[in-house]
């Protein structure tokens, strides 16, 4: 009887451990989570590259583009991201959206 | 043939006893900062590259490992779990990349710029599972650690995903790419 009691607490503490121990959540990485610098992916498209050359097919382009579109609503409010440059944005990107 | 079975025996013995002696004498250099000689090197290359392909051998790739979501998801863990020990685009040493060894490679250069020659595994199937092989199941004796417990197979793909990337992106890109503060958000 005592061994079962103390196998149970055993299996108990055991399985408590490696329940603290399981997957975490990305979110858990938040901590030190940095904003991504889309600026710097203005320069990119309007003065190193020019447009026919940015290749809208490419995952690396098209994760940037995620990660500063959703950046640019998050900052619609900032005075660098006047309403007036997002819909600039816009319109030199729209048309590549279309494939 | 008496004869040859007793020399067979006795040299045996030698090797075990020399062996023994080896093992309890101290001489081996175990620190980190003194490198294997080429046969210990040789050896031990061989066993983990070997290993690391016949574990592997029966993975099966996702299909969408080309997905930008991948690179998203892969970027901002490898920037927060990966990069104090393999670098980033503009980084070129750490405390770990100095004091490792085996060194971890740069895994922001492509295999011929770290120095590697992946010959043995020219195929790109194999070189992707083998690297969420050992991303997962990590290495014994050297400072790459299990991913495996605590990450489930889809972010350790994502991450292999981002690693075929990593290599031609820029600084910038790098950084948007990785940057974790709106890539969970939604
Ligand atoms: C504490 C340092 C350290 C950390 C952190 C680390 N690694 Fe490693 N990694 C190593 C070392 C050392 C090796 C080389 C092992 C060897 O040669 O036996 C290695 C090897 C590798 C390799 C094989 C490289 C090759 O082509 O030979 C891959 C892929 C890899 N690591 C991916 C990762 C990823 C992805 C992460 C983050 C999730 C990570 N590592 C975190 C130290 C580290």
């Amino acid at each position: 009887m005592k061994i079962k009691t103390l196998t149970f607490a055993i299996a108990l503490s055991t399985l408590a451990f490696t329940v603290s121990a399981q997957a975490h959540d990305p979110k858990e990485h938040m901590k030190n989570a940095e904003k991504p610098d889309c600026s710097a992916m203005k320069n990119m498209d309007h003065s190193k590259m020019d447009h026919n050359k940015m290749d809208m097919d490419d995952p690396v382009m098209q994760a940037m583009m995620k990660q500063c579109m959703k950046n640019m609503h998050h900052d619609e409010n900032s005075a660098d991201e006047s309403h007036d440059d997002h819909q600039k944005d816009r319109n030199d990107h729209d048309p590549k959206h279309q494939h | 043939m008496k004869v040859y079975i007793k020399s067979l025996v006795f040299t045996g013995m030698l090797i075990l006893v020399g062996g023994g002696l080896f093992l309890y004498s101290g001489v081996y250099p175990i620190g980190a900062d003194t490198r294997h000689n080429s046969l210990t090197y040789w050896l031990l290359e061989t066993l983990r590259e070997h290993s690391v392909a016949r574990a592997a051998s029966d993975l099966s790739i996702p299909s969408d490992l080309n997905n930008s979501n991948r690179l998203l998801s892969g970027g901002a863990d490898y920037n927060d779990m990966c990069v104090s020990c393999h670098l980033k685009p503009g980084m070129s040493e750490s405390d770990f990349t100095l004091g490792l060894y085996p060194t971890p490679p740069n895994l922001s250069e492509t295999a011929a710029e770290h120095g590697h020659d992946h010959a043995s595994r020219a195929d790109h199937d194999g070189a992707l599972k083998r690297q969420f092989w050992i991303i997962k199941h990590g290495i014994k004796a050297s400072g790459m650690p299990a991913w495996g417990p605590g990450h489930d197979d889809e972010r350790i793909w994502s991450m292999v995903a981002f690693l075929q990337r990593l290599p031609e992106l820029s600084a910038a890109q790098y950084q948007i790419l990785s940057a974790r503060d709106n890539s969970i958000d939604e």
